[in-house]
């Protein structure tokens, strides 16, 4: 009984564990005929961007774009409100942010 | 456009966040200015190797901030023996990069003593194929802020139609480190002397 019950435990965990990845999977990105304008244009631009990356870096990015969609989507709300508040800093508070971010890297 | 400027602008530049008008104007003063030009890819490969290096040794607190101290003063004394050197004379990045670069090669290194990373950690070039040269792999090799000259084509490339989704949160993949710790980093303090005492446990991660 004690055994059984471990077992049902343990397929219910790797199950929670496997859900989020396989939603990555499963879960349709917009398409591109559904994008606005600008935003057609901020994903060329990006895109342009990514094309200038090494091959190392467009992967390492690849690896985080799963990842992020993976997230629950309270977290990625989260990201993005950081994002956000991150893009309105003027030069100087981002620069400081940065500067902060080497030391707290630094202290990890 | 003076340096100054320039050296604001950069951080925002490398981010890729920098507005198309002043994007041109970065690009016009770079193309004219060979310091700021190296300025800009030391930030940006800076913030590349941060964001991709794991860093799999502690480092105390105690041994950073004697780290740096010495190399503050080192830099201060060098600023002392340069004192006309406009706007690097003050401005603190380059002096910066310095300190972070002393603390990479430090966490590196202990890293590495220990075994915990498998391969070198390309800090100046996550490109770099082994056997080039250093010195190649230090040449500024793309113009990182000229994108989007390219008028939108009809029908995207199969990468961009396939998955949009990936370009339009590019800048929040790239910078995803800095966001998911986000509360940790802005309440990091920029002392010498350490927010909490030597031997206690550095910020959280989240």
């Amino acid at each position: 009984m004690r055994r059984a019950t471990a077992i049902v435990v343990l397929v219910l965990a790797l199950a929670a564990a496997a859900v989020p990845a396989a939603q990555a999977q499963d879960r349709p990105g917009r398409a591109w005929q559904s994008l606005t304008p600008e935003e057609r244009w901020r994903a060329w631009e990006n895109y342009q961007r990514y094309q200038q990356m090494p091959e190392q870096r467009q992967r390492m990015l690849e690896r985080r774009h799963e990842q992020f969609r993976a997230l629950p989507p309270q977290e990625r709300d989260r990201l993005r409100q950081n994002y956000d508040t991150y893009r309105g800093f003027d030069p100087g508070q981002r620069r400081q942010f940065i500067e902060k971010y080497h030391r707290w890297k630094g202290r990890k | 456009m003076r340096c100054q400027r320039a050296q604001q602008w950069m951080a925002a530049a490398v981010d890729g966040e920098l507005a198309s008008r002043r994007r041109r104007a970065l690009d016009g003063h770079l193309a004219a200015c060979a310091a700021c030009r190296r300025e800009l890819a030391v930030t940006d490969r800076m913030l590349g190797a941060l964001e991709a290096l794991p860093m799999e040794a502690p480092v105390s607190a105690g041994l950073e901030q004697a780290t740096l101290r010495r190399v503050r003063l080192a830099a201060a004394d060098e600023a002392e023996r340069a004192p006309g050197n406009g706007w690097r004379s003050w401005f603190p990045l380059p002096a910066f990069a310095v300190v972070t670069a002393a603390v990479l090669v430090l966490a590196v290194g202990i890293a590495r003593r220990t075994g915990e990373v498998p391969a070198p950690v390309a800090v100046g070039s996550p490109s770099r194929a082994p056997g080039q040269p250093m010195a190649e792999a230090r040449t500024p090799a793309r113009p990182k802020t000229r994108v989007a000259e390219a008028p939108l084509p009809p029908e995207p490339p199969a990468k961009l139609a396939q998955a949009p989704d990936l370009f339009m949160d590019l800048p929040i993949l790239r910078n995803m480190d800095k966001l998911r710790h986000f509360e940790a980093i802005e309440t990091t303090t920029l002392d010498d002397e350490p927010g909490t005492p030597d031997g206690q446990e550095p910020p959280s991660n989240g």
